[in-house]
């Protein structure tokens, strides 16, 4: 189920938030259970057949845990098999077809398996590792509740799409979380902004990077840039803007999770910029696999490896496809760059020249994440840099810059800081004493915040809206 | 104050939250088909163990809960206002010009791709031709612009008119049928001939208007004559052409919720001393007459005026068996042309194979032996094989 749904916004939604808030606070098992049958409900809602995975990773690193816990007599070899187990699984769901379509390649003649992908399922499944390793290095206690670990791995807010949670700095809140008035004011603000986001700006500029992914012949130098940059909005305003309302549900429900994005396209170099961008996989990496493998305390050459290794593996985790390998590795390339050779120069460059050099970085980066194969690759950039088969311009550039407009000028602000600067500006002026700033800051959030829903909803429903010429009764 | 304006502001979330379910059940529910987008609402799906278990209940349920939202039409209709002052194409209507026209895509068809389906197209209608022949009559096939077609010049240079692809089409699917001896008249070729009036088509509809079936009863009428037919024939004389004071919705206009201002309206030639006919529609006798006109100047009308719309089948006899006998088959373009056309023949009958349930049109033409068949088809369906465009199974 998607957040950006009537079925979610006014089913889903006042459905969990009445049976929750109904029980009484000191209730807390009974909400946590809420939570839990809800958020089974919200994953099975998009087909039951689905749900038989989730619940078995959930059972399997339950189980793992408390095998794997410091004290447990085989718990390296408990840990060895569990987080084999999720591997395979995440491998067998995501990865057979692509696998055996290359090996068909290589010559087999294998039938490709048609297998449906379990939604979420690299999200959760990373969660369990994590929780898996925490418990085995005993930096967490393993859960004895069944229930708790479900709900950490399925908590519907943050299921499809993250943040990725640790259970370390969740499970805290599950017993002790208190739900405020003022939590939840800011939470519904956030999950508004985030629908606004994900509705009015990613949807619209999904479009244009749609029509220019899908130029083939007619592809211009200015189509496939306009497409790029349409893509590197599209994909921060969607994925932050589902953080957003990930984040603010969770605070509705007194939960607290992490930071996925800090306005990444403001970063100066690819490093800066994995800094910013869905920085709870970044951490994910850094802690289970980078640092696992020695991190940067060792020799140049194993730190290379090791980087290689993150990235390739970073590349695979977003999608089985060659493309997602080459967009692993380009940023791999990237960092050892920065690392190694050119980032002391680059630190010595004017702020706008290094801003310029990682947006156009990123916007490449992208361009390999987008596209349906290297072949498609090839064509975008070479489209990009100048080869292009329709030239320099053509009317379908001109349509979608006055069709898409708006949305191009409202997002370049949206992906600034710009929220920040405001907020930061009038704090300091209410602290002066400035009764109009007190009441900006209280009022306009929420204002704003009802604007975007009612907004969102008519786009919504709009998007809905299919005419026939002719007669369709 | 923080404490009271955030009650106020989730109280006022959680009430909107929950007051669009209870509207959609006590009100959205009700309604069964959208207007302004011309179709059917979703149904209300079943809930079925397959449907929970593959995922489609929620698909069906989120089409369901989308279409019957409370105050649905009432907020389309408002954000395509909006829309209309943001954007240049709104609802798939391109805004700007002096008219209406549907947003094309940017897509390029394959001139040998063309070719083989216009081969295919011509094989289907000479032996429809042949078979008409075989049965005593005569066909034409009578082939219009559709309106998007007859004002491609009017499409902004940045967009897509599709103008060189129309074109070329049309022009393979003639020659494909011409080559096989399938008499073609093209109507875009005559209205070039007289000038190409923008009078001859709507600014918000699809269609032609009346002076555009005009020039074509006009046309089919000599074309008929130089193929030896000596039939009675309509001059503007015998009509008075009224023009009616309603406002017109278009089936453009329609998708912007009529929002778009226009000055069309609709035509009707009416007769002055009219040709007597008897009307069955669908098999049943009809009291419908030529032109179905609203009760009252205010009320909106559309091209639907005439004939009353499209009928699957439709039968106007006059009763005068000294005169051949017509079969027209095609799109609604048929509808305004038979208004003039009937009083020329002793018995039209009009198909819309879209909607005609009755057999298969070789069947037709077997048991009721017209003498004239035409083919009445915009440039859109020329290369339809469903619906007016399946005119011949072997």
């Amino acid at each position: 189920m998607a957040f950006s749904s009537m079925t979610f916004l006014f089913g889903f939604l006042p459905a969990v938030l009445v049976c929750y808030f109904l029980l009484p606070t000191r209730c807390r098992r009974g909400r946590n259970m809420v939570l839990l049958l809800f958020s089974l409900a919200f994953y099975a809602w998009g087909g039951v057949r689905l749900l038989p995975a989730l619940l078995a990773s959930c059972v399997l690193n339950w189980a793992g845990a408390l095998l794997a816990a410091p004290g447990k007599r085989h718990r390296k070899a408990a840990y060895g098999c569990t987080l084999a187990l999720n591997v395979t699984m995440l491998g067998y769901f995501k990865y057979t077809g692509f696998l055996v379509t290359n090996l068909n390649a290589l010559g087999a003649d294998l039938t490709v398996p048609a297998i449906a992908l379990p939604a979420g399922i690299s999200f959760f499944t990373f969660q369990a590792i994590a929780y898996l390793t925490d418990v085995y290095r005993g930096t967490i206690p393993a859960e004895r509740s069944l229930g708790r670990v479900t709900l950490f791995m399925a908590f519907f807010p943050q299921l499809l799409q993250g943040p990725i949670l640790r259970y370390g700095e969740f499970a805290p809140a599950l017993t002790d979380r208190r739900e405020t008035v003022s939590d939840a004011a800011d939470g519904a603000v956030r999950f508004c902004f985030g629908l606004g986001k994900k509705v009015l700006l990613a949807d619209a500029l999904g479009q244009i990077a749609n029509g220019a992914f899908a130029a083939g012949g007619r592809l211009t130098v200015s189509l496939a840039w306009l497409g790029a940059v349409a893509y590197t909005l599209q994909l921060y305003f969607d994925f932050s803007g589902y953080t957003d309302m990930a984040i603010g549900l969770g605070r509705v429900f007194g939960f607290s999770l992490p930071e996925n994005f800090d306005y990444p396209y403001v970063s100066k170099s690819a490093s800066e910029f994995w800094r910013r961008w869905h920085r709870t996989l970044s951490f994910w990496f850094r802690d289970y696999v980078y640092i696992p493998l020695g991190g940067s305390r060792c020799s140049v050459p194993r730190q290379l490896l090791n980087l290689l290794a993150v990235w390739l593996l970073t590349g695979l985790w977003h999608g089985a496809a060659w493309n997602f390998v080459l967009w692993g590795l380009y940023y791999a390339a990237l960092l050892m760059g920065e690392r190694f050779l050119w980032g002391k120069a680059l630190e010595r460059l004017p702020a706008a020249l290094r801003h310029a050099y990682a947006l156009v970085l990123v916007t490449v980066g992208w361009v390999l994440f987008r596209s349906s194969g290297l072949a498609q690759v090839g064509e975008m950039l070479s489209a990009m840099f100048g080869a292009a088969p329709g030239g320099v311009w053509s009317g379908e550039t001109v349509y979608y810059l006055r069709q898409y407009g708006w949305e191009l000028l409202a997002a370049i602000p949206a992906a600034l800081p710009v929220k920040r600067w405001l907020q930061t500006a009038l704090t300091q002026r209410q602290q002066r004493g400035s009764g109009s700033a007190a009441v900006t800051l209280a009022l306009a959030p929420k204002v704003l915040a009802a604007v975007l829903l009612a907004a969102s909803v008519v786009r919504l429903l709009s998007s809905t809206f299919r005419s026939f010429l002719y007669f369709q009764f | 104050m923080d404490k009271w304006l955030n009650r106020a502001f989730l109280t006022g979330l959680l009430a909107l939250l929950l007051a669009v379910p209870i509207g959609t059940a006590l009100w959205g529910a009700e309604k069964t088909t959208a207007y302004y987008e011309n179709r059917t609402l979703a149904e209300r799906p079943a809930l079925t163990g397959t449907s929970l278990w593959d995922g489609t209940f929620g698909s069906a349920f989120e089409s369901w809960l989308s279409d019957h939202f409370p105050g649905r039409a009432t907020l389309l209709k408002g954000d395509t206002a909006v829309q209309m002052r943001l954007r240049p194409v709104v609802n798939g209507a391109v805004l700007g010009g002096e008219v209406l026209l549907p947003f094309r895509d940017y897509d390029t068809w394959s001139a040998e791709e063309q070719s083989a389906r216009a081969a295919e197209r011509g094989e289907k209608f000479a032996a429809l031709n042949g078979y008409i022949e075989e049965n005593g009559g005569t066909f034409l096939f009578v082939g219009f612009p559709e309106q998007r077609t007859y004002f491609d010049s009017e499409y902004p240079a940045y967009l897509n008119s599709c103008a060189e692809e129309t074109a070329s089409a049309s022009r393979l699917f003639r020659e494909a049928l011409e080559d096989r001896g399938v008499p073609f008249l093209d109507m875009g070729e005559v209205y070039d001939a007289q000038g190409h009036p923008a009078s001859y088509y709507a600014s918000v509809d699809h269609h032609y208007t009346w002076y555009g079936a005009w020039a074509a009863y006009q046309e089919i009428m000599e074309t008929l004559h130089a193929s030896g037919f000596d039939l009675p024939v309509l001059t503007e004389d015998d009509l008075d052409i009224q023009t009616l004071p309603n406002p017109c919705i278009g089936s453009r206009n329609r998708k912007l919720y009529n929002l778009w201002p226009n000055d069309d309206h609709i035509v009707l030639g009416i007769q002055k001393d009219p040709v007597a006919f008897d009307r069955r529609d669908n098999g049943q006798p009809s009291g419908t007459p030529l032109f179905v006109t609203p009760s009252s100047a205010a009320e909106p009308v559309a091209y639907g005026v005439y004939m009353g719309g499209d009928y699957g089948e439709t039968v106007l006899e006059t009763h005068r068996p000294e005169l051949p006998k017509l079969l027209i088959f095609g799109d609604s373009f048929t509808n305004a042309l038979e208004t003039l056309l009937y009083a020329s023949f002793d018995e039209t009958r009009s198909l819309d194979l879209r909607h005609y349930q009755g057999g298969s049109l070789k069947d037709y033409i077997a048991d009721y032996r017209p003498d004239v068949v035409l083919c009445v088809l915009n440039d859109s369906f020329y290369y339809t094989t469903a619906g007016n465009g399946a005119v011949w199974e072997d």
